[in-house]
């Protein structure tokens, strides 16, 4: 039976605002003005014979002029002495790293266009985040600084060089401090560096801060078990997972790891086996994780603590002092659930959260033993290196500085100006330290105030390593010779701190083989040579030990109540949360184009961040989405449209970081949001992300550029979920196959697929919705970025987009079918959301190949619906009949167009295009071709080989980057091949099936682990 | 008297002859004999040397004409390790100078071999001196000779102009007389004829042929035929550059290289076999042979100056090094995909049968069209290369096409469709 439940992108499409439908009358935003023309003079309007005349002569006159122009000559200029290992138009791939991932950088003439994950990598294995995807434009910014500078002149290096070691030597000889300040450095050649540097200068001394900090898990693991570290999480030995507040799939430590582990319990392959793990999240903001979790229970920031104390006296039958109840009965129906569940689950549980309060992660920590996560779940002995950060470290730098101690200090991957939480402290502290050395590859808030600028490379020019988890090493190779006049930063280093090394390439050379390649089994230039080719080491791992915890709990369930006190908002006040978006993070990336305008996961909002807040709040408020409110917390106040968020706790506010960088680039001086890391606090020996916040709306209004209604079914089904009961009782539950499948009569004739019939299979229950796909298409695939303006008019370019869909949930937790109910809903916040990726479907009977005039799009032998730029004359009658909303209009020269330039117009900039892909011009349409480059490739390399093309040979842009292995992609001619075999799974249905258009992309249904036990 | 002093005279002129015979004969031998020298030279010497510039070991000319110790000279070239091994303070410089590198040892040769080597040496390297002598004073000649200079051009221009100034003046100044001479003489006979009937006369012709309907139609039909025709061609052939030949930075001979010298096309245009590009060599290529072959040519020094290589001192200098700006002949629009190696590896076609007889050709040209007409004809026509490639051997559409008897080209395969070029 076909579901008919409610599935909605926005409340406006839910309560059919009269905007929504008039806007969704139309194809695209602005009609076009034939009503005027014919209502007008028009077509009734007499056209003088002369006129006549005088047009065509003109039309005829300039159309020859045009014509007269000389044929360009081509200069074809070919390399004075070509590498060997380079051949024009064959891509090389070389392996590095990112962020403790193992990559493979593919370059084309020596250039590196994109990056991929290495299918060996041990964390993601081949998945890689949109922000790595996006990694290689930020190679291409022209925003970088482009040469080193002393006092804001251009210096060559030398000078630059004579400069600091001057004003080194005299420090030394003053005997004051040197702060090195960076982020979480995890490798292990540039540590080795920074401790060669501190003993050349005994008075320096490196602090690692995070913007976004871990150091509440890392102090209460030393407070809890001595070791003072981030534990390596396995989501995938869990199966049961309760989550307050970590967006693990996301943003929480390493998101695409825990997407991979997460992932394997809950596809085709684990359903099929009859077994996914439950997902619980408490959580205040929609979060990521949250969209994907089977429970999804709103949470205040002042309730977090209060709930896992409940839990742990649930779990472990004690009750803490000063225990009480929560607020919301269905909260602690929850609790007890989630404790009976994980207590079941014991040595397969896992309880993680998002709080950076010592106390809090003391509490899990404890939680966890109980549960005998240590060992199993929680690896202890094999920890991660990804952060390491103390806030407390940076206070006291502040601390010192202030006081006229600190003599120089150098920052390193660091931008404390703009995201340490009290911006005028540390302004005013930096003013007191006379020597300010930044290796900011871009001129930012904290490079500005910067004595010496000492540019480093981008990480595809250098050398280096990384090691993420322990006993996971990594190495970073170049790609590319150095783009402007830089210089690596632990180069830098190393001369300062007079090195016998000379070049950082020698010095990792020696620490690789004095330290690391012994451990891989490989030795000497051939063992090096190896490790570059394979990109890593992996040391066996340690054996996880069973910690138990055995830490008094009244002082911490003590400090929580009384932080839980401090946070409850009073009258007219709201609790605030701050977080991460999915896809700008800390806002290091804030320059990125590609990130900016990659839809938020949840909220669709491109370009800019904003105050969520519940419908409800807003209601009582008596305010609209897009009006702008002041939010006051901390001292500080920042302005902000509002959001309406489904699913939001009621009396919260979420925001968040990364946005409002005022310098680094054209893009983040184009002014995109506000920034919110002055709404941090510093309590109990950490900064911290909640607290109570009054807000006042100040009457501007701003539209956010929000595709969530874009792209409208006009309320077709298109969506189908089901519960774990009821798949397991019946397979096909909600497929729309069990028996009582249609056979739609064709009108058209079928197509011949003699060789390959390309389909796709994208399994929603693996999807966690995070982007990474629409990066990745946009680099491999030329897509432009139209801006904040164009995303308004409903222009974005995007060959896949997610759509999100929630559905309410009724008391018993049951989806709520008709429409008429969901006004008798109590609880309008407890959502379900659904990530659907929609791209062009290759419909074998495809509507747009139907009513295209020049037969710009056609239909192929192998299931591909071609789409010929050249022959497009833009009548856009292929996007208006597209039931899919697929098809994207070039509504200007997005390449050679001043008004992008910011975005890829820049010459410089466009050095990272995909040379095998055309770019569109204006006035054609494009859509998805499934990779057809590859796929012509991959065909071409199997011919050269003499073989048939394998199963796998071919993977398309999106399906490669994606950690859940959501997508399938392969040809449907062959029985055995991987997406052959999902497309057989019981769970598959076409969106739109009744059309009959016959789409190439199955879907799988989307399969929830509610069981009677819901709350 | 006389006549003994004559005999006398005579037999001392031809003992003194004979004599000068005979001393010229030995020291001839004792100098050796060029030609036999030649044939020992180019068998030997020749992978390393030559007489007038500096290859893997110095330009002998110079060096053995300098050289007059004939015996240091025939012990080096027997064998020039032991000298070095003697430490022979000649043989260290030299052996220091070419860094090391050690000449092979020639024990089989005999000192009458040396001799010859070098006396032919010697010769030719005086012949080259002198052909360079004779040369220089023409070098202006030739330089002059390069085609017709701006200057000569402009005053060609100018004589053409004035000329024709002359010529309208003149005939002004005729066609003035004659209406002076005519006034007088034919003033009174055109009186005699009225205007009308002039002007009846002259256009009689001309309505008569107006009046003939048939032939007007014709004309018209005719001529609106061409102008479509033609107009139908024109647009036809717009941007297609079938024959576009320009001319290249250098006078790269492909009759010479791919034709006389039989050079397969992939030594240079390796791309062709892997890759999407053909490419066009890089200068590398050209060097593993032009750093001896025709060194002297002004061509080559081309190559040589764009690469900033010293021909005499064998030494590249990458910051004289600049790029040559070839001119691009083919060139197939961005928004069409081709591949070399998918046709020249997978397809097996000739180069000749898209870019024509290239081995003929001094200077490079585009021989097909280059339209998508052309390019779909081939891929309806082409039987697919599919011997022995186990790609096509499971392809049940191959198979199927085979059994009907069908001939199996791209365009059977879905070869012709828009996506498989445009995307």
């Amino acid at each position: 039976m076909d579901s008919n439940k409610k599935y909605w992108k926005g409340l406006e499409e839910l309560n059919k605002t009269p905007e929504f439908v008039e806007k969704n009358k139309h194809e695209f935003a602005e009609p076009i003005p034939i009503e005027d023309v014919l209502s007008g003079d028009g077509l009734l309007g007499k056209t003088p014979r002369r006129d006549f005349l005088k047009a065509v002569g003109f039309g005829v006159g300039a159309v020859t002029l045009a014509a007269c122009q000389k044929v360009p000559v081509h200069k074809s200029i070919p390399y004075l002495i070509k590498p060997e290992e380079v051949t024009p138009g064959v891509a090389n791939y070389y392996s590095s790293t990112y962020e403790g991932h193992a990559i493979l950088v593919k370059t084309r003439e020596g250039r590196p266009i994109k990056v991929e994950g290495n299918p060996n990598d041990l964390l993601a294995k081949g998945g890689l985040s949109a922000q790595a995807q996006s990694s290689v434009l930020d190679l291409y910014d022209v925003s970088r600084v482009q040469a080193p500078l002393v006092n804001g002149e251009g210096k060559a290096w030398n000078e630059v060089d004579d400069y600091v070691k001057l004003e080194l030597a005299k420090i030394q000889d003053s005997g004051k401090k040197i702060a090195i300040i960076s982020s979480s450095i995890s490798s292990p050649s540039t540590l080795a560096v920074i401790a060669d540097f501190i003993t050349a200068h005994p008075t320096a001394k490196h602090i690692m801060y995070d913007a976004v900090s871990y150091t509440g898990i890392i102090q209460a693991n030393q407070n809890s078990f001595g070791k003072a570290v981030l534990p390596h999480y396995n989501f995938d030995k869990a199966d049961v997972i309760v989550s307050f507040g970590a967006d693990f799939l996301s943003t929480w430590i390493s998101g695409e790891e825990f997407t991979r582990q997460y992932v394997s319990n809950r596809n085709n392959k684990s359903l099929q086996s009859k077994k996914m793990s439950r997902h619980i999240q408490f959580e205040t903001g929609m979060s990521l994780t949250g969209t994907n979790a089977d429970v999804r229970i709103p949470l205040k920031p002042s309730e977090e603590g209060v709930a896992l104390i409940n839990l742990y006296n649930a779990i472990t039958g004690t009750t803490l002092p000063g225990t009480k109840k929560l607020a919301d009965n269905a909260a602690n129906n929850a609790i007890t659930i989630a404790a009976k569940e994980l207590a079941a689950a014991k040595g397969k549980a896992l309880v993680v959260a998002g709080s950076n309060d010592v106390a809090t992660q003391t509490l899990v920590n404890a939680i966890n033993a109980a549960l005998g996560s240590y060992g199993t779940t929680i690896d202890l002995d094999n920890n991660s290196n990804q952060y390491k950060g103390n806030d407390a470290d940076l206070a006291a730098f502040i601390g010192d500085a202030k006081k006229g101690d600190i003599a120089a200090v150098l920052f390193l991957d660091a931008n404390p100006v703009y995201d340490y939480y009290n911006t005028k402290e540390i302004t005013e502290a930096l003013a007191k330290v006379p020597l300010k050395i930044s290796f900011n590859t871009s001129l930012d808030e904290t490079a500005a105030l910067a004595t010496v600028v000492a540019p480093n490379h981008h990480y595809l020019e250098s050398w280096g390593d990384d090691s993420a988890i322990a006993g996971y090493y990594t190495v970073m190779q170049p790609t590319i010779n150095p783009v402007y006049n830089t210089r690596q930063a632990e180069e830098s280093l190393l001369i300062w701190s007079s090195s016998a090394t000379k070049t950082y390439y020698d010095y990792v050379r020696n620490n690789w083989d004095k330290n690391i390649l012994a451990m891989g089994g490989l030795s000497g230039q051939k063992g090096w040579e190896t490790l570059l080719q394979t990109g890593f080491v992996h040391v066996a791992a340690k054996t996880a030990g069973a910690y138990s915890f055995s830490k008094d709990l009244n002082a911490v369930a003590q400090t929580i109540l009384t932080q839980s006190t401090s946070l409850v908002a009073g009258d007219k006040a709201y609790e605030l949360h701050l977080y991460q978006s999915s896809a700008i993070r800390d806002g290091k990336h804030a320059n990125n184009p590609w990130l900016q305008e990659l839809p938020d996961p949840v909220s669709k909002v491109t370009w800019d961040n904003f105050a969520a807040m519940s419908l409800t709040d807003l209601k009582a408020l008596n305010l609209q989405e897009g009006d702008v409110i002041t939010i006051d917390a901390n001292g500080t106040s920042i302005a902000l449209p509002v959001l309406l968020q489904p699913g939001q706790a009621e009396g919260t506010i979420s925001v968040a970081v990364g946005y409002g960088r005022a310098k680094g680039g054209a893009v983040i001086e184009s002014g995109i949001g506000k920034n919110a890391y002055p709404l941090y606090s510093f309590r109990n020996g950490t900064v911290q992300g909640s607290a109570v916040a009054k807000i006042s709306a100040t009457g501007d209004q701003i539209i956010l550029a929000q595709t969530q209604t874009h792209h409208s079914y006009e309320g077709r089904n298109v969506i189908r979920d089901a519960s774990f009961t009821e798949y397991k009782k019946n397979p096909y539950v909600n497929s729309g196959k069990d028996g009582e499948h249609k056979d739609y009569k064709s009108l058209w004739e079928n197509y011949d697929r003699p060789t390959y019939n390309w389909v796709m299979a994208i399994d929603l229950n693996a999807c966690t919705g995070c982007g990474a796909c629409v990066v990745a298409c946009n680099a491999e695939n030329n897509v432009p970025v139209v801006g904040r303006d164009e995303v308004r008019r409903r222009r974005e370019m995007h060959w896949i987009r997610i759509d999100r869909y929630y559905t309410f949930n009724d008391e018993q937790g049951k989806g709520v079918t008709e429409e008429h109910e969901i006004d008798k809903l109590k609880n309008i916040n407890n959502v379900s959301v659904v990530h659907q990726p929609m791209l062009c479907q290759h419909c074998d009977h495809a509507p747009c190949e139907t009513v295209c005039p020049v037969l710009a799009t056609v239909h192929s032998s192998e299931g591909l619906n071609h789409m010929a730029y050249n022959r497009c004359v833009g009548t856009r009658y292929c996007a208006n009949n597209c039931p899919f909303k697929v098809r994207r209009f070039n509504w200007f020269n997005y390449w050679n167009d001043s008004r992008f330039e910011n975005y890829l117009a820049e010459q410089h900039t466009q050095l990272v295009l995909n040379p095998d892909v055309v770019t569109r011009f204006r006035g054609v349409m494009e859509k998805c071709s499934m990779c057809i480059q590859r796929i012509q490739a991959g065909k071409l390399q199997a011919k050269m080989e003499k073989r048939p093309v394998k199963d796998g040979d071919i993977k398309v842009a999106c399906q490669q980057t994606c950690s859940a292995n959501a997508i399938v992609f392969g040809n449907g001619n062959d029985p055995e091949s991987e997406v052959s075999k999902a497309l057989r799974s019981e769970r598959t249905y076409y969106v739109l099936e009744e059309l009959n258009v016959q789409p190439g992309i199955g879907y799988q249904v989307k399969v929830r682990n509610t069981n009677e036990l819901e709350a | 008297m006389r006549s003994i002093s004559l005999i006398f005279k005579q037999f001392s002129k031809t003992v003194l002859l004979l004599a000068c015979f005979t001393v010229w004969g030995i020291s001839a031998k004792a100098q050796g004999d060029p030609a036999k020298g030649e044939a020992i030279f180019k068998a030997n010497c020749t992978s390393c040397h030559k007489i007038d510039s500096r290859m893997t070991g110095p330009a002998l000319g110079p060096v053995i004409s300098s050289e007059t110790d004939d015996k240091w000279l025939a012990s080096w070239i027997r064998n020039n390790q032991a000298l070095i091994a003697a430490k022979d303070p000649k043989a260290l410089k030299i052996w220091n100078e070419y860094s090391q590198a050690s000449m092979s040892v020639f024990t089989q040769l005999s000192d009458d071999d040396i001799a010859n080597v070098i006396a032919y040496v010697r010769a030719d390297w005086k012949k080259i001196q002198d052909d360079q002598k004779k040369a220089a004073p023409a070098a202006g000649a030739v330089a002059e000779d390069k085609g017709p200079s701006d200057l000569a051009v402009y005053a060609l221009i100018g004589v053409i102009v004035v000329a024709l100034i002359i010529i309208l003046v003149l005939n002004n100044i005729i066609a003035t007389l004659e209406r002076l001479i005519g006034g007088q003489r034919l003033l009174p006979v055109e009186a005699e004829i009225t205007e009308s009937e002039v002007a009846a006369d002259k256009y009689a012709l001309l309505k008569r042929i107006l009046k003939n309907k048939k032939l007007v139609f014709f004309i018209i039909f005719a001529g609106t035929i061409a102008m479509c025709s033609w107009g139908w061609v024109a647009l036809w052939n717009t941007n297609v550059h079938q024959g576009y030949q320009p001319v290249q930075p250098i006078k790269f001979p492909h009759d010479l290289h791919a034709g006389v010298m039989q050079i397969q096309c992939q030594y240079c245009h390796s791309g062709a076999y892997k890759s999407k590009n053909a490419s066009i060599p890089s200068l590398n290529v050209c060097m593993n042979c032009h750093k001896t072959v025709k060194t002297e040519s002004l061509e080559i020094h081309k190559i040589y100056d764009a690469l900033g290589y010293d021909p005499q001192t064998q030494k590249y200098d990458s910051l004289k090094a600049r790029p040559i700006q070839w001119i691009r002949i083919h060139n197939l629009p961005d928004f069409a995909y081709f591949n070399h190696s998918q046709h020249v590896k997978v397809g097996g076609i000739k180069c000749q049968q898209c870019h024509g007889p290239v081995e003929t050709m001094k200077e490079v040209y585009q021989y097909s069209p280059l339209t998508m007409k052309w390019c779909i004809q081939c891929h309806k026509r082409t039987d697919i290369n599919m011997k022995g490639n186990a790609y096509y051997e499971n392809m049940i559409a191959v198979h199927d096409l085979i059994k009907k008897g069908v001939k199996v080209t791209p365009a059977q395969l879905g070869g012709i469709e828009c996506g498989k070029c445009h995307y």
